[in-house]
């Protein structure tokens, strides 16, 4: 896998982590269809959670949540459709939210924003 | 986090307080504005970051809501990114929230922390003053503005730096000295009376005018000094009153025309715009009203040179604030009402070639009938008759030009002119008016005497001249004027006979 890739994934292996930790349940992981991708589909107390993870090495181009720009958000909502319909759960409480991973030297910081768009 | 700061902004020629809402909450960066900002005022967003980086303070990554109180309204101008700024490193706790209470800010945001000057910061001040703020905070380039207020303590900060250092009390900046409104102070005008030799009719005619306040029409050919003439009445007119001074310095303030460094307005205006001026830029238009040339010559002169070359729509809509003396605008945004009390001064020739009743056997007009009548038909009836003193301007003779008898300089008739203003004040007490042409029919009845002679003089010139009720009025105010500058208690004969004069003599 590319490197930058692998970074990514990471980040995002980082994040179900933290969501587990915190009791939500992995419900799917890279969910994709033709609208988009969603990095991690979760649940806690019946709510269904669409996650999107922005991980960075550094803060020169702006923090992570900034790259979630209303392009990009409007994907997730039509892939988060997609899936609602795909798998019969079309009365279900939803949110979105985003986990931003900035990594500082060894370790790292992690931001999850809840409800968020 | 919640903070909420004050800003102004400018209705008309009156500031309006905003009240400037931040909330800073948890999600992604996102900065909303609401409460009808237009677009320079959405564009803030932009200076607001980048200062605020500049300055060294941090721009919260979360979601930021600006609300713009009262909600209703359409806010406009750049110097709401000051208070919004504020607003915004309070709410993110960068500075404390008791700092700001009572405080408002006015400023438009460079982006490296700078504050520029924003147009209108005199009636803000005003207002902020009223609403009972105890300070406020203007862009260093309106400082002089600022010096004209008392009641209110204005500070200048230069940067959002200093004014964040003042704020949290590190570094302490003095208010503005309040600078004593005076209206003594000796305005110097480059042109002088004096300059104009011969014309003895037509200055006499500009110093009733300033006397009483009258509209003025001068006819005559081109060269005669008709132009030269109307550009010095500016110089024959009494100094302003501090009411009026504040007036216009707002006026000037609002449209963004005054001068920097001089404060408060001392001279009277003097207009003079281009005969191609459309009728909104007359009295003022624009989706948000602004003020147009009649307001801009508020307490002051609007001369029109070349009348009769005016667009037919530009005139007529004078008609109105030369009888009421403000003009009221309505847009879909908002309607206002701007004061508009001027001298109207007007040139035009008396046809197209311009040489038409000429008496010296070298010109002669080469206009048809025709083409004369076209051009008087431009001014209409209803103008004509709001123009109180209408004269002949004739070509200067060779001898009168260069006679070396020196003319009378502007300060001496201006004396007189003073003298007869204080006679109508004292007249006109507990009315509310300040000259004579603002007298309407009822203070006319009160207040004006004449002699039998001169009753019996304008009954028959009523009868032999067929004059409008509105002519015969009008007569009446220009005859009290001529006597007062005579400082004649009662209107006699020779006043009214003038008055009668000046009012038909381009007539015949």
């Amino acid at each position: 896998m590319h490197a930058r890739a692998t970074f990514g994934q990471w980040g995002e292996d980082e994040a179900c982590r933290h969501l587990e930790s915190h009791d939500y349940k992995i419900i799917c992981r890279n969910y994709r269809c033709r609208m988009g991708e969603i990095d991690i589909i979760a649940s806690k107390n019946a709510e269904i959670v669409f996650v999107e993870v922005k991980t960075r090495k550094t803060l020169k181009f702006g923090i992570p949540a900034e790259a979630v720009t209303k392009a990009k958000q409007t994907k997730i909502h039509a892939t988060a459709l997609h899936y609602l319909q795909d798998n019969h759960q079309y009365f279900k409480k939803f949110s979105f939210d985003v986990i931003e991973i900035v990594v500082e030297g060894d370790k790292f910081r992690l931001n999850h924003i809840p409800n968020c768009f | 986090m919640y903070a909420k700061t004050f800003g102004e902004t400018t209705c008309g020629i009156n500031g309006e307080e905003i009240i400037v809402e931040v909330d800073i909450s948890n999600g992604l960066p996102a900065f909303e504005l609401v409460g009808l900002p237009d677009a320079s005022v959405r564009e803030s967003r932009e200076r607001v970051r980048a200062a605020l980086k500049n300055s060294g303070y941090k721009f919260p990554m979360t979601r930021i809501t600006v609300n713009l109180a009262p909600a209703d309204f359409k806010k406009d101008g750049s110097g709401l990114d000051l208070p919004i700024a504020i607003g915004i490193l309070c709410g993110s706790g960068q500075i404390n929230a008791e700092a700001i209470s009572d405080k408002v800010f006015v400023g438009e945001l460079a982006l490296d922390g700078g504050i520029r000057e924003v147009s209108g910061i005199l009636q803000m001040i005003i207002k902020a003053k009223e609403a009972g703020r105890k300070e406020i905070f203007i862009p260093p380039g309106n400082a002089a503005e600022g010096e004209l207020v008392d009641g209110i303590e204005v500070f200048a900060p230069e940067s959002l730096t200093k004014l964040a250092m003042h704020l949290e009390k590190t570094e302490k900046l003095a208010a503005l000295s309040k600078r004593k409104m005076s209206i003594e102070s000796n305005c110097v005008y480059n042109v002088d009376f004096s300059d104009v030799q011969g014309q003895l009719v037509a200055k006499r005619a500009l110093e009733i005018a300033a006397a009483g306040g009258h509209n003025v029409r001068m006819v005559g050919a081109p060269g005669a000094g008709k132009t030269m003439l109307a550009r010095r009445l500016p110089t024959i007119l009494p100094p302003m009153t501090e009411e009026e001074a504040l007036e216009v310095t707002k006026i000037y303030s609002i449209a963004g025309l005054l001068n920097r460094k001089q404060g408060l307005i001392l001279e009277r205006p003097f207009r003079s715009p281009h005969h191609t001026i459309s009728h909104s830029a007359l009295i003022g238009g624009g989706s948000i009203p602004k003020p147009g040339e009649v307001t801009l010559s508020h307490n002051g002169v609007l001369f029109l040179d070349e009348l009769p070359e005016f667009s037919r729509m530009a005139l007529e809509v004078l008609r109105q604030p030369l009888e009421d003396g403000f003009v009221t605008i309505s847009r879909v945004q908002a309607t206002l009402t701007f004061p508009a009390t001027f001298i109207l001064v007007s040139a035009e020739n008396p046809c197209p070639c311009g040489f038409f009743g000429e008496t010296d056997g070298v010109h002669e007009c080469s206009c048809r009938i025709g083409d004369i009548e076209r051009y008087h038909k431009k001014i209409s009836g209803p103008l004509l008759d709001r123009i109180d003193i209408q004269i002949h301007v004739p070509r200067l003779e060779y001898k009168e030009m260069k006679a070396d008898n020196r003319a009378e300089c502007s300060a001496d008739i201006r004396k007189r002119v003073i003298s007869a203003r204080e006679l109508q004040l004292e007249r006109l007490q507990g009315t509310g008016l300040h000259c004579n042409a603002e007298m309407s029919r009822r203070e006319i009845k009160r207040k004006c005497h004449m002699t039998l002679q001169a009753e019996q003089l304008l009954q028959k010139a009523f009868l032999a001249l067929g004059l409008s009720a509105r002519s015969h009025d009008r007569i009446i105010k220009v005859a009290q004027t001529i006597a007062d500058l005579d400082g004649s208690e009662v209107i006699d004969t020779v006043h009214l006979a003038e008055a009668i004069e000046l009012r038909t003599i381009s007539k015949g």
